[in-house]
């Protein structure tokens, strides 16, 4: 009997009750707690229970691509999730504890993690990884994650580590995600847009990788979809995009936010429209699909599940309020902002709500707006309130785009910025909510106040 | 009808180093001027690229750690001619990065000095502590009395204060300034040049160097103003610039500093 990591499960499981008891939804701390008694829970848990992991990393979809990857598996099988999207190696814990007895029999085999592309590294270390997801390296927060090249260089780390008989499944359109499989044994599985047809709006680009990342020389692009995520090959070396086994041959945005893809799987052809809109959920969506080949599930049954997906909490997520719809759009750096704007901007007069925070969860500088192309939504607004702590930065960088600030409209309460902006709206109006992480949580608790949302609905 | 003033901008290695928001800067010379009437001729200069000495306003933004290092090589390329504009009385703001590379050498963490354009009389050491801060200045009593000479607002209630510079630093280098540099501040909050010396920034003749994004010229457009004047000044002699509504400006920079107050 191993005495700490019993002392540490009851202390995660009493947290948890206490949390709960006191009507919260904190998913970290339990986790947190049983760490500092027993540093090496999740790795004593994991390998106790025979656990395979199947681990999603990257800066922008790691929660989307997670539920749609759940949704999939979650007709199959049991399954271990962190799906509130507690994504440090602390929330993992928490997870593990929940689904732990006391003596640390877990209740099933298969577990499914979403990571922090920062906790991506320790997070690896204890756990088997059966199939590793790599999605896209964006800069996002730098003054919590550094330079993008810092963040890769620890995933060099992770990649060399896995097993041989693992799966890892990479974006081949992003450079710097592309570059790992040189560093692994393990299989591998590439996905990539295969159609340059993109009907969205175009929006100034923010590449966050320019150059080679073996050789330093610059990147060549022939086509540019989003951000630095394209068709490219190094000017001076042999490094270039590889041809994907998953892909996405033809694409089409619909009005009502689905889309319709025509998606190439080891060559065979599936028609799929899902509730997702954006470029980046045509992403998540092959991202999930090209780990459903590493996990040897029947692609045409995985389809199936991502046509009924619905929309994780504030990722893309439509709440009707008396006649009104609601859209919620997290935003976090520029790359994703780009990429909400871009859907967007395909709409007239457009009522918005923005809500920018500095808290550490969202990064605590707030220059990226500056990187971000709002002018894409200038002579397209109609209202627009603004709330968050950096509501005035918020406002300035929109009249710098030439959109038209109303003073009054920016708030400095909450609430009151939710409130006057539904007030603004008549009947089947559409209101675009685009929170940071902790205006997020923010407009959840509002939502949750006022009867609209249940925490079962995130 | 007077013909309209023009405004020559050059933007040092906008491919390069525009990571960390600093392109607010440009933007907000570029709104500024299109409200008054002035004429922005914008020329983005990178790798390779013929720098001339004739522009009166250069721009040049923070970058990682790679981008800087390719940029380094190329910018000796340059020296010649940015000292020369410089000399001649163009206006030239640098921030992070820029700012390293325009002083005189980069101590690496390895010890190795690596040899800078020497524009500012200062020089930086790699350091293991990051400076990850919103950054609060007091600016220089020189400084601040040419700003107060140029900057005006039409709105109804002045600034509180036109002493501070308000930005957010995000930089591990330490700077040093050496003898008889005055720098473009007094830290009141943050770390500035090396989180020592409370000194941030360096100012030779009509050049900047800081450690200020966030952007730092939309919510400090006192400053905005100064570079604006001081630049066209070169082409138009002393000029008042026409008093724009600056009230969000003022907002944003006050409730910037009211946050870490």
């Amino acid at each position: 009997m191993d005495f700490k990591l019993f002392l540490a499960i009851l202390v995660g499981k009493l947290t948890s009750f206490l949390i709960k008891l006191k009507g919260g939804g904190a998913t970290a701390a339990p986790g947190l707690y049983a760490l500092y008694i027993d540093p090496n829970l999740v790795k004593k848990l994991a390998k106790k229970n025979g656990l395979n992991s199947i681990v999603i990393s990257g800066t922008n979809g790691k929660t989307t691509t997670a539920r749609l990857v759940s949704d999939i598996l979650g007709t199959k099988y049991k399954i271990i999730h962190n799906r509130a999207g507690s994504n440090l190696l602390r929330g993992v814990a928490s997870t593990l504890i929940t689904n732990s007895s006391l003596s640390g029999a877990l209740c099933c085999r298969l577990a499914l993690w979403e990571a922090d592309e920062a906790a991506l590294l320790p997070i690896s270390k204890q756990l088997q990884i059966n199939t590793l997801v790599l999605l896209n390296l964006f800069r996002d927060q730098l003054d919590r994650y550094g330079e993008i090249d810092t963040t890769r260089k620890k995933w060099q780390e992770v990649v060399k580590n896995l097993k041989s008989d693992a799966s890892l499944i990479l974006n081949t359109d992003d450079p710097s995600v592309n570059y790992l499989s040189k560093f692994t044994k393990s299989k591998k599985i590439f996905f990539g847009l295969e159609t340059t047809k993109i009907d969205l709006p175009k929006v100034e680009n923010v590449a966050d990788v320019k150059f080679c990342p073996n050789c330093q020389a610059k990147l060549k692009y022939e086509d540019l979809y989003s951000a630095h995520l394209g068709t490219y090959k190094c000017s001076r070396c042999s490094f270039k995009r590889e041809n994907p086994q998953v892909s996405i041959t033809s694409i089409t945005f619909n009005k009502n936010y689905s889309t319709n893809i025509k998606i190439s799987i080891n060559k065979e052809s599936l028609s799929v429209n899902y509730q997702l809109p954006g470029l980046f959920n045509a992403y998540n969506v092959m991202a999930a699909l090209a780990s459903t080949i590493a996990l040897g599930i029947n692609v045409k049954s995985a389809a199936k599940d991502i046509c009924k997906f619905t929309p994780v909490f504030g990722r893309y997520q439509n709440i009707m309020l008396d006649g009104k719809n609601l859209l919620l759009f997290l935003i976090k750096n520029p790359a994703g902002a780009n990429e909400v704007i871009r859907t967007i901007a395909a709409k007239e007069k457009i009522n918005l709500l923005l809500i920018l925070n500095d808290n550490t969860a969202d990064g605590r500088d707030v220059s990226w707006i500056w990187d971000t192309n709002w002018e894409a939504l200038a002579g397209k607004t109609s209202n627009i309130d603004i709330a968050g702590t950096r509501a005035w930065d918020m406002a300035l960088r929109l009249k710098y785009a030439n959109i038209k600030i109303v003073q009054k409209n920016v708030h400095k309460d909450l609430n009151t910025a939710i409130i006057q902006a539904i007030g603004k709206l008549a009947k089947d109006d559409t209101l675009y909510i685009l929170p940071t992480y902790t205006a997020l949580i923010g407009l959840q608790a509002y939502l949750k106040n006022k009867g609209i949302i249940s925490w079962q609905s995130q | 009808m007077a013909k309209p003033m023009t405004l020559n901008i050059c933007h040092l290695y906008p491919d390069l180093m525009d990571t960390y928001g600093d392109r607010g800067n440009i933007l907000t010379i570029q709104y500024r001027c299109k409200q008054r009437g002035i004429k922005v001729i914008y020329s983005p200069l990178t790798i390779n690229d013929k720098l001339l000495a004739n522009y009166d306003l250069y721009f040049f933004g923070g970058g990682q750690d790679q981008a800087q290092c390719i940029v380094e090589h190329d910018l000796a390329k340059k020296s010649a001619a940015l000292r020369q504009a410089v000399d001649r009385g163009a206006v030239l703001l640098s921030i992070c990065g820029g700012y390293q590379l325009l002083q005189k050498y980069f101590v690496t963490t390895e010890g190795k000095e690596i040899p800078g354009i020497g524009l500012f009389n200062a020089f930086t050491e790699a350091s293991e502590t990051r400076m990850m801060n919103n950054l609060l200045i007091e600016i220089n009593p020189k400084l601040l009395s040419n700003i107060q000479k140029t900057y005006q607002s039409t709105m109804n209630h002045e600034p509180r204060t036109m002493n501070h510079l308000i930005g957010f630093e995000n930089h591990s280098g330490k700077t040093y300034l050496e003898e008889g540099t005055m720098p473009m501040g007094k830290v009141l909050k943050g770390s500035g040049n090396n989180g020592q010396d409370k000194t941030e920034g360096a100012v030779y003749k009509n050049a900047f160097g800081c450690y200020l994004h966030g952007s730092l010229l939309p919510k400090n457009p006192h400053f905005a103003d100064l570079l604006i004047s001081k630049a066209l000044e070169k082409n138009y002699g002393k000029i008042k610039l026409k008093p724009l509504d600056d009230s969000i400006e003022w907002q944003a920079h006050n409730s910037a500093i009211s946050i870490i107050r």
